[in-house]
């Protein structure tokens, strides 16, 4: 007992200490849903009422196009997630497994190019798109496809190089027997690498979603329609300044948007964590 | 299944699905050429050629595997550089937005001046012998009527004329008035028109039923191109940057002006001009201490959560699994979540605290509350990266340690911390490149504030480069386009040789280990 308290218990203590911290916000979240007065204020930490007045509210107000927001940010996230993953993987796939001219220094590009962060050319993403909307409306800015097209081409750095990496730890003997049978790299890459890599595909391509589920900016300054906005940038304007008043259904809907990325997430810890030491960081 | 490779079948559907995708690209193409976005066409138009060339023949199998990877970053990240690159040395701002050719069509269209005595008329809008565009028109206190075409006036006797009990001409020959549905169909290009009154003077709608007459007060020639003023004979040119200038009084510029190269101008602006310089050097500082503190701080409580829970103690898996929760909630949800927690008369942190802080009013507390929100954000990353590093430390050395009589203190700050350094320093290095740029904690949590707005101030206390860049790209003052990509660029070499440094580093260590 007296070795517990000595060698244990500081790892409880310092445990403890920051699973109130991690949680307390949390918490807090999950209480103001239920709570039906809808308030910022917390009169107490403990609930006493208990009502589903807030989720209600989300549903069925019509000035608050919740589910609109959820299905725009679902069709987006997965448009890109299972987008991004078709067009990187063949190009990982040449990355790890062809020998061409310039390889090298195509890798290195590629380590440049996924450093360079997409917030920094805002401005031009902006100005380009402002003039593809003049010859093209449906895909230029304002528009959902002309979104999804800047997410993919910011998606397709950082998925290659993942991508990459997770591919070449597949062993390279399959499909150099391939090879030698006489397989095209064509056949090679479809008939034997990609069902191969599925499971590193599949993850790929729910880190993208996660990635696209989070994104603010762009969806910012691209949505500026109530009814085209994503969950994010509609959660945003709704709170926007009005915590006072809008906190209970905002606590509610960020509850239900944040579920299934969690969930997600937990599910893929080990795949995360190791794409985090290689060197990438969630957004 | 082979045969779904080689085989005409396969060949047929191959041709067939280019031939649909080039279709659809070359109507994109010819519709931007069309509306003279020359860049982008002849971006699609190389891009087409490409396609076809790249799958109809067999030049390189590897391209082959990236083409459609290389075109969305060639389009999509590597244009925007190039774009941002150039963009910076134009002066590409509120007032400066549009093209030159444009810019003087707007010059002409805004420089009109009202005739001396300021006479307005009574005016009936509808078409002069059935087809042309006119307007009947009664000056009641002169009793003058006419009717005046885009290019002709017809004066007219009151005899002739039908008129209300206002003396307001209502009906005249060879004219008919339009219908109010029709009216409403014309609104806007009436309000463009300028009818013939002198070849000096014009009358120019104000709503339906008034016109006042309006002269040109700028006269622009083509061939010289210069804009003259006429009644004061001044002479406008252009100056080189987007303007044009009185030649006698170079800061009296018309309006609007348009987009133009002016070289280093922008980035000398950084470094010259002090109304930019001092925000940007206080932003910057507060910059670099934000995410050094943020960075420190997450690294030191994730560590020490990783040698507490280094050790199989009961119920190490729950910890785990709570503990990584901020880290597996959508960023945007929890900073919102914070920002209400924080607020100042009913927010849960100062009724925890039993204060009545205003968090965001004040510098201090909003930058703690900025870098408490980051810690909380990113403890659990360097959590597991720590956990996963110092499993990754061979036992042997700190047994070794011990027996050679090492204290565990000893042990800790002689080995561990060292090597778990020597570890991690490359992903703390990636992690300050990132909060560098962590423009989304900012933007939603405070906004850059507090700012005082009174003096026109764009850079608040907490703004980082990336947030002030986007204030002055997208903000409500002037949007200055052009000095927001230098700075982009800037902030970009900065992150950039970080991160070179950091991989260079990751690389050591891959011998290293």
């Amino acid at each position: 007992m007296i070795k517990w308290l000595r060698e244990d218990l500081w790892r409880h203590a310092v445990g403890v200490f920051m699973i109130f911290f991690a949680l307390f916000p949390l918490y807090l979240v999950v209480i103001s849903s239920v709570n039906p007065s809808g308030s910022l204020q917390v009169t107490s930490f403990i609930p006493k009422e208990f009502s589903w007045k807030n989720y209600q509210m989300l549903f069925k107000d019509p000035t608050i196009p919740y589910l609109t927001w959820m299905k725009n940010s679902l069709v987006i996230s997965i448009s890109v997630a299972l987008l991004s993953v078709v067009i990187s993987a063949s190009s990982a796939f040449a990355f790890s497994r062809l020998k061409f001219k310039g390889k090298k220094s195509g890798i290195q590009l590629l380590l440049l190019i996924q450093m360079f962060p997409a917030i920094l050319a805002l401005s031009a993403v902006y100005v380009i798109m402002e003039r593809v909307a003049v010859f093209a409306p449906h895909f230029g800015l304002g528009t959902q496809p002309g979104l999804l097209l800047v997410y993919l081409g910011g998606a397709m750095g950082v998925n290659i190089w993942l991508l990459k990496g997770f591919v070449d730890s597949i062993p390279a003997e399959l499909d150099e027997a391939a090879k030698i049978d006489g397989a095209s790299a064509m056949q090679t890459y479809w008939l034997i690498f990609v069902p191969l890599a599925a499971p590193v595909l599949a993850v790929v391509s729910l880190l993208s979603f996660i990635g696209t589920f989070n994104e603010f900016i762009l969806a910012r300054l691209f949505l500026v329609d109530m009814g085209s906005r994503t969950i994010a940038v509609g959660l945003q304007g709704f709170i926007g300044g009005q915590y006072s008043q809008n906190w209970g259904p905002f606590a509610a809907g960020s509850l239900i948007a944040s579920v299934p990325i969690v969930a997600i997430f937990l599910s893929l810890q080990k795949y995360i964590i190791s794409g985090l030491t290689a060197g990438s960081v969630k957004g | 299944m082979v045969a779904f490779f080689r085989g005409k079948l396969a060949f047929a559907f191959k041709v067939a699905f280019l031939a649909g995708i080039s279709a659809l690209l070359v109507l994109l193409l010819i519709s931007a050429i069309g509306q003279k976005q020359y860049a982008i066409g002849i971006f699609l138009i190389l891009v087409v050629i490409g396609l076809n060339f790249t799958y109809l023949t067999k030049v390189s199998i590897p391209l082959k595997f990236f083409y459609p990877g290389l075109i969305f970053l060639l389009g999509f990240v590597v244009a925007p550089i190039v774009f941002t690159l150039t963009m910076s040395t134009y002066n590409y701002k509120t007032g400066n937005y549009i093209g030159k050719s444009e810019a003087i069509t707007q010059i002409q269209k805004l420089a009109i001046e009202p005739d001396a005595s300021g006479s307005t008329f009574d005016i009936v809008v509808g078409k002069y012998k059935g087809t042309e565009s006119a307007i009947l028109a009664s000056d009641t206190v002169k009793k003058q009527y006419f009717i005046a075409t885009y290019k002709e006036r017809f004066d007219l006797n009151a005899a002739d004329l039908k008129l209300n009990q206002y003396e307001v001409a209502t009906e005249a020959p060879n004219f008919k008035a339009l219908a109010d549905t029709e009216l409403a169909g014309a609104d806007k290009l009436l309000s463009k028109s300028r009818f013939f009154y002198t070849s000096e003077f014009f009358v120019a709608l104000e709503g339906f039923d008034v016109g006042a007459l309006y002269r040109q007060k700028l006269n622009f020639l083509s061939d010289k191109d210069e804009f003259q003023n006429i009644s004061t004979g001044a002479v406008y040119k252009d100056n080189g940057k987007g303007n044009y200038a009185n030649i006698d009084n170079l800061s009296e510029k018309l309006e609007p002006g348009w987009r133009a190269p002016i070289w280093f101008e922008n980035y000398s602006k950084l470094l010259l001009d002090p109304k930019v310089r001092e925000p940007l050097i206080r932003v910057f500082i507060w910059t670099v201490v934000f995410a050094v503190s943020s960075v420190l701080t997450s690294f030191a409580f994730g560590l020490l959560l990783a040698l507490a829970l280094n050790k199989p103690i009961r119920g190490r898996r729950i910890y785990r699994s709570i503990l990584i929760l901020p880290y597996a909630m959508p960023s945007v949800m929890s900073i919102l979540i914070w920002g209400g927690m924080f607020n100042t008369e009913f927010g849960a942190i100062n009724q925890l605290l039993g204060t009545n802080i205003a968090w965001f009013q004040s510098v201090t507390f909003a930058r703690v509350a900025v870098i408490v929100v980051n810690l909380w954000l990113g403890f659990p990353y360097f959590y597991l990266v720590s956990s996963g590093a110092l499993q990754a430390i061979p036992s042997e050395l700190n047994e070794a340690a011990a027996i050679d009589g090492a204290t565990p203190r000893q042990i800790f700050s002689k080995i561990t911390l060292p090597l778990l350094l020597r570890i991690l320093s490359p992903l703390l290095i990636a992690s300050f490149a990132f909060n560098f740029n962590n423009f989304n904690l900012i933007y939603l949590l405070t906004g850059g504030g507090p700012k005082s707005t009174l003096d026109g101030d764009i850079a608040g206390a907490t703004d980082i480069l990336i947030s002030y860049t986007y204030q002055i790209a997208f903000g409500s003052f002037t949007q200055d386009l052009g000095l927001a990509s230098a700075i982009s660029v800037v902030i970009f070499l900065l992150v950039a040789s970080i991160s070179l440094y950091g991989i260079r580093k990751s690389k050591v260590l891959e011998s290293f280990v």
